[in-house]
């Protein structure tokens, strides 16, 4: 038995897969818990929490102290003493007195903490944590070593961004670990993750709805090359399907690369409980009346044209003109965003795709449909997502030291490069099956990169430096196929 | 300032021998510096793809005979001297350094970037009309600044920092005044030549300037160089472009060379030459890596630090691990200086009738 959770902007959405599918809808103004209740402690749970996390990732600038330790190279601000070299080497060692200066009389929120080079050894980055600790909470300290790819500036702005939800993750974890301890988290690119990982790297879960909705609109229609129209409480979600699989690209936020992937989407801040003042407005002010808000909404103007969602009486205080408008609008803005897309087909999903699809596909000139079970399609998608993982592994043969993702792992003297890779490729293995994957869905370990060169010391070749990139694909989990 | 860097990993994939010094372990380090500060990622920094060089830009400089013969060896297989050896497919790899070289001065010609630092491989500046030398095939310096003229720059000068003397680009333009050949060198040195009395013959008498120095000199003897030879010469020449031989192997960490110039040294120098570009010839400049053998302690400092220079980023950082330092001190030789200063005082009587800012002084 699968069971997805989806936390949106206005409700939380439950699907339960075993035979069949049966989906919930709770409104957030329950609270998580009471979604909770709902489910089972039976079968494999994955949870999309990508709203309470946004809400606090776009919302006020938090007060994040970052102290970096850059070493010799460009200049970055926050910098303390100590440096590790590209061949993973302390070459430099930090200064702890300089350290807890920074920390004492420090009343930041939280702290990140970045080195250079720290993805080939984190020593630097526990040294530092381990004064930090003296001072902060786990939860308030984030490192950058766990990002595991090389780019300094990027790793740096994700580490900020991660000690920024630490904390928010981390309760998550408690909250729904007492319903049950052995969930996953739904990642940005659609794929699950363990819970530990999300604490390391807690912006993985960044903006997870539209990979759900993705892997949902595929799993209930099997269309492989499709725009995914996702109609939500409060914004319009755009997501491309090429081959069965959305689009992935790196997040920029404020501004700034992260070293996060995610799931390309477009999104429209219109959704049913857009509300209506002289027109529709691009943001909610409660719930519609049809379910009891105080300001008329999208919804509401649907009801008034005919649809009978919720209380529809309640949605009669706005007249039938203003309703045609405000519903024309919405239909205009969607559809012209939908055809910069020029896709063949579309699937809709979210509560008002039923009602509103079809007018969507007529003016965008194309087709579409809006599959059973397509109100809940985003935890459909969560329910049915597989665990991935993307690894970066650096292996150096003179060093006798493998890192995969700054974590040390042990090093193993290999002939050539493909007991090298036959290993690494085992490693990755055993990271996912101890995060629970089945053994179906880790038989294909995609290496996306993979380069090795000699060292070479005064005329004789005395070793070897390997980098690969391995991943397991985020997608569909062969069990729920 | 944007600055375009030329990088194809193709310009990994050449290689004499699996154990030769000019290796593709020279980039290797240098890329995961650069990966790892987010160069690529930075408004200043453009990244540009080589596109191989044609026959005819190659015989703008090589007689047809030898490229004929570089033709053939890459399919066959060649030795041309003790250490450079002619590997199969070497001709798509030659080609693609001395492309890059052109693709950069494009983009700086065609104000796509201020200036570009072409991170080819194999070098190029011991490589002559007729042959191939010291690790070199085609003179890729070369072949980029006859490329300039033909799109129509006058004056071009170049500057050549490596270790070794640029006998190549020496011999290439050793009679042609449009192009200011100023050489600083370790001597006595491979390959041997390099003395400051060749200043050039015919039409291109006192545009060859040679600055050879003895092993140990430091920061100080090239920051020296540069404000009593370069930047003057520079001024008065007035080129239309400044092209640099930008050899890395006078690092103090080198271990084939013994020089001791430090990473800070590079951006420094680096930084001053695009401050004279700016103000001579609209800050182009185009840099091509030469040699540089110092893999580890070496290259990733000082190819970031030239990069940061030319970009016009903060370099105040630019430097070698601490664990240096000791290399540092044994590196750096105190008779060097004094050395210099003879040097460049004998330099200056010979290059006196040529040279405006040499005679106002009058060294006679």
């Amino acid at each position: 038995m699968f069971t997805g959770i989806d936390i949106g902007g206005t409700n939380t959405d439950i699907a339960v897969i075993d035979s069949q599918i049966n989906t919930y809808k709770v409104p957030n103004t329950d609270g998580l818990d009471n979604a909770l209740k709902k489910i089972s402690s039976y079968g494999r749970l994955a949870i999309s929490t990508s709203q309470p996390l946004n809400e606090i990732i776009t919302g006020h600038p938090a007060d994040i102290r970052t102290i970096t330790i850059p070493g010799p190279g460009l200049v970055y601000p926050g910098a303390v003493k100590g440096s590790v070299s590209h061949r993973g080497d302390i070459v430099e060692p930090i200064d702890p007195e300089e350290i807890k200066k920074i920390m004492k009389g420090q009343h930041a929120r939280a702290i990140a903490i970045a080195g250079k080079f720290s993805v080939r050894n984190d020593a630097l980055e526990k040294q530092v944590y381990d004064i930090v600790s003296q001072f902060y909470s786990d939860e308030q300290i984030a490192l950058s070593y766990p990002i595991g790819a090389l780019n300094f500036p990027a790793r740096i702005h994700t580490t900020k961004l991660n000690a920024r939800i630490k904390g928010k993750v981390a309760s998550l974890i408690r909250q729904i670990q007492r319903v049950n301890p052995d969930f996953f988290f739904v990642t940005s690119t659609g794929g699950l993750t363990s819970p530990a990982r999300a604490l390391d790297n807690s912006m993985l879960l960044f903006h997870s709805s539209p990979a759900t909705v993705a892997n949902g609109a595929y799993y209930l229609t099997k269309h492989e090359n499709c725009l995914v129209i996702d109609i939500g409480g409060t914004t319009t979600e755009l997501v491309p399907l090429k081959d069965g699989k959305p689009i992935f690209e790196t997040v920029v936020l404020e501004g700034a690369k992260t070293m996060i992937q995610a799931v390309s989407a477009m999104s429209i801040p219109f959704g049913g409980d857009s509300c209506i003042r002289s027109d529709l407005c691009p943001f909610r002010a409660g719930s519609s009346r049809s379910f009891g808000g105080g300001e008329p909404t999208l919804t509401d103007a649907l009801n008034v044209m005919g649809a009978r969602i919720g209380d529809a009486e309640r949605s009669e205080v706005l007249d039938h003109t203003t309703a045609q408008n405000v519903v024309h609008r919405y239909l205009e803005t969607i559809a012209s965003a939908v055809k910069e897309y020029h896709p063949e087909f579309l699937i809709g999903t979210g509560y008002l795709a039923h009602y509103l699809l079809s007018d969507i596909a007529e003016r965008a000139q194309t087709v579409g449909i809006v599959p059973e079970h397509a109100a809940s399609a985003n935890a459909v998608g969560a329910a049915v997502s597989k665990v991935s993982l993307e690894v970066h592994i650096h292996v150096d043969s003179e060093r006798k030291r493998l890192t995969l993702n700054g974590i040390t792992y042990p090093y193993k003297d290999t002939r050539d490069e493909e007991h090298l890779l036959s290993y690494v490729t085992e490693l990755v293995r055993d990271i996912a099956r101890k995060e629970g994957a089945p053994e179906e869905d880790i038989e294909e370990i995609e290496v996306l990169y993979f380069s090795s060169y000699d060292v070479v010391r005064g005329w004789r070749v005395t070793a070897k430096i390997t980098d690969l990139v391995l991943a397991i694909a985020p997608g569909i989990s062969v069990e729920a196929l | 300032m944007t600055c375009g860097i030329v990088y194809a990993p193709s310009y990994l994939t050449h290689e004499q021998s699996s154990s030769h010094p000019e290796r593709r372990e020279r980039l290797s380090y240098t890329l995961d510096q650069l990966e790892e500060e987010g160069i690529f990622d930075l408004p200043q920094i453009r990244l540009l793809t080589p596109k191989p060089a044609m026959r005819d830009d190659v015989l703008l400089v090589h007689t047809k005979e030898y490229l004929q013969f570089l033709e053939e060896a890459s399919v066959t297989g060649a030795i041309i001297d003790a250490d450079t050896y002619v590997p199969k497919g070497l001709i798509h790899d030659a080609l693609l350094a001395a492309g890059g070289a052109i693709t950069g001065a494009d983009a700086v010609l065609n104000q796509e970037v201020r200036n570009s630092f072409v991170l080819c491989r194999p070098p190029g500046h011991h490589a002559g009309r007729s042959h191939g030398a010291g690790f070199c095939y085609l003179n890729n310096v070369a072949i980029m600044v006859r490329h300039l003229q033909q799109r129509g720059l006058r004056r071009i000068m170049v500057l050549d920092w490596d270790a070794h003397h640029g006998n190549g680009t020496e011999e290439i333009f050793y009679d042609d005044p449009s192009v200011l050949f100023c050489s600083v060198h370790q001597y006595p040195f491979y390959p041997g030549s390099g003395r400051f009395e060749d200043i050039g013959i015919g039409d291109g008498k006192g545009y060859n300037i040679n600055l050879p120095i003895p092993a140990g000199s430091s920061d100080k003897v090239y920051r020296y160089l540069l404000e009593e030879i370069i930047l003057p010469l520079a001024d008065e020449y007035m080129p239309d472009a400044i092209a640099i031989s930008a050899g890395q192997d006078n690092h103090f960490t080198d271990p084939l060379t013994g020089l001791a110039l430090t990473a800070q040294g590079y951006a420094g120098l680096m930084q001053e030459m695009c401050i004279l570009a700016d103000s001579i010839c609209y800050g182009r400049i185009i840099a091509v890596l030469e040699g540089g053998y110092s893999v580890e302690g070496g290259l990733p400092y000082t190819n970031l630090g030239l990069i940061a220079a030319m970009a016009g980023l903060d370099i105040s950082a630019i430097r070698e691990p601490e664990i240096y330092r000791e290399v540092l001190e044994k590196a750096v030789s105190d008779e060097a200086f004094p050395i210099v200063i003879k040097m460049v005082t004998d330099l200056k009587k010979k290059l006196a009738d040529h040279w405006y800012f040499i005679r106002q002084y009058d060294f006679r």
